[in-house]
């Protein structure tokens, strides 16, 4: 049984007493990770309960939505559904995962006030279970990523083990990201007003709808977009075209710097979170 | 292997809240001279409440520690601070032994899902295995007395029965360390009874009670010693039967 049989806190501060703690937290939620996963799942199933296709809907809403906007875009780009569809699907099937990922993170630990408040439960158990929950989400929309890429035959081109690492680096980004904005909008309410309109404003700043070749390859908002790194890294090698040179590299430094930042971070508010709720 | 004993100690606590988000000068203004509640001051942009000050307590296997005091006295923070919830400004809590808190009924509640999937979420918050679960459901469930109304969806509840779930589901965890706030008190008679033999039964395993309660009954029903708070300040523990002049005090 994973139950703490021992607790100590103490009134202790500084920075190494500060880390080792938060360090402590992340240890102890990872020894309980099932808890993450039952959270995730509870969440996902709570969301449809009572209703006939049950977490299909994930599936269904996204697949309605990348046929809506392929069909006109491809229109309204002069480009062929063949070429254009397979781009737009996985663009918004990954771009979701950030969305999802940042977005909700606003709420890891406001809607984990009531436990947060009477228990010694980790806090980034409750991190983990917005990661958990958003990748069963991806785990939906999978369905669609594949049946695009069957029926317009780039299956054939795939490399999907090259995708997969685009796929970790790009949840290992936007994890902190979520962390970060979680630590944010405990401490301050106005903080998920504008992570949205900036998640929003980045999924149009982002080829997520539109494609790159519209653009010079050293444009600002191609080259400078955290955003756009993180879904190349995915939907270049699903669509059969090489990275970018460096894709790799520049994504894993992004997640050093921004895991570091945000823990530091992490370490110094932790004890205050369960304050700001 | 033998663990050390059950055991609660806390040692010069003392416990600052940061309210963020009010004006703290005019909150002042307003608390200036109020008897409920702890001191107000002012660091980093937030309005300060000292709810504990120099807080001191040994409890051992066997005792159940009633807990009295005003409205905003410190009652419900020091549990807070003894769940491992909050963290000491100074001083230190150390428990050994599983800790469980029923501070608040809606503890991982889910209004939308039945009685059964509750307890389960609960179950899992607890440290529970769902393995473990499934397996003492059965008893869980008969110890709620709510038979059908288990699968039907908890927003669907009285406060009693929500109380009787949340009850039955906290003290199935087998916790040598209970920390009650008085809504245990909400449960009908024929429950009160259930509860009271439960609560027995755990502190004759050598486990703690720690209860916080205004009902001066309730007290003398369940422990044996009580500590009055006020203003964030604790009385010394003394016997149960020395209440009354402690609640003259």
């Amino acid at each position: 049984m994973e139950i703490a049989t021992h607790m100590l806190r103490t009134g202790r501060r500084g920075a190494t007493f500060e880390f080792a703690m938060a360090l402590k937290d992340l240890r102890q939620s990872m020894r309980r990770i099932d808890l993450a996963w039952a959270l995730a799942r509870h969440d996902i199933v709570s969301r449809y309960r009572g209703s006939i296709l049950g977490p299909f809907w994930i599936t269904l809403s996204m697949g309605l939505m990348v046929l809506g906007i392929g069909v006109v875009y491809a229109q309204l780009f002069q480009m062929t559904l063949a070429a254009f569809i397979p781009h737009v699907a996985l663009g918004i099937v990954f771009f979701g995962v950030i969305g999802g990922l940042i977005n909700e993170g606003c709420d890891t630990f406001v809607q984990a006030g009531g436990m947060l408040s009477q228990t010694s439960l980790p806090m980034f158990t409750f991190v983990w279970r917005t990661v958990a929950r958003n990748l069963l989400n991806l785990a939906h929309h999978l369905v669609i990523v594949v049946g695009v890429l069957i029926i317009y035959g780039f299956w054939k081109v795939a490399n999907v083990p090259v995708a997969l690492v685009g796929v970790a680096l790009l949840i290992i980004n936007a994890s902190w990201a979520s962390l970060l904005a979680g630590i944010a909008s405990a401490r301050f309410r106005d903080v998920p007003q504008i992570v949205t309109s900036v998640m929003q404003f980045a999924m149009f700043m982002t080829p997520v709808f539109w494609t790159a070749d519209k653009f010079p390859s050293r444009h600002a908002v191609l080259q400078f977009n955290p955003f756009n790194h993180m879904l190349d890294a995915v939907r270049a090698p699903l669509l059969g075209k090489p990275l970018e040179p460096h894709a790799w590299l520049i994504l894993a430094a992004m997640a050093v710097v921004g895991w570091g930042l945000t823990f530091t971070l992490f370490a110094r508010t932790r004890r205050r979170i369960v304050h700001y709720l | 292997m033998k663990a050390p004993p059950v055991s609660i100690s806390v040692r010069d606590l003392t416990l600052r809240f940061p309210v963020y988000g009010v004006d703290a000068k005019s909150l002042k203004k307003h608390l200036v001279g109020v008897t409920v509640g702890g001191k107000l001051g002012r660091s980093h942009g937030a309005t300060e409440v000292t709810a504990l000050t120099n807080l001191n307590l040994e409890l051992k296997p066997g005792d159940r520690l009633g807990l009295i005091g005003h409205n905003g006295s410190g009652k419900t923070t020091l549990l807070r601070a003894l769940s491992g919830a909050y963290e000491p400004d100074e001083g230190e809590v150390e428990v050994h032994g599983r800790i469980a808190a029923l501070l608040d009924l809606n503890l991982g509640i889910d209004p939308s899902a039945t009685g059964l999937d509750n307890i389960r979420l609960r179950g899992r918050i607890a440290g529970l295995t769902s393995k473990e679960i499934e397996s003492r459901l059965e008893e869980i469930a008969a110890f709620t007395g709510l038979g059908p109304f288990l699968a039907m969806p908890l927003k669907t509840y009285s406060a009693g029965m929500q109380a009787r779930l949340a009850f039955a589901a906290a003290t199935s965890v087998e916790a040598d360390v209970l920390l009650m706030d008085e809504w245990i008190a909400v449960g009908d008679a024929e429950f009160q009874q259930l509860a009271h033999r439960r609560l027995l039964n755990l502190v004759e395993r050598a486990g703690i009670l720690v209860l916080a309660s205004h009902e001066v009954d309730l007290l003398r029903l369940y422990c044996n010693k009580v500590m009055r708070l006020e203003g964030g300040i604790a009385s010394p523990v003394t016997d149960i039967k020395k209440l009354d002049e402690l609640l003259a005090a």
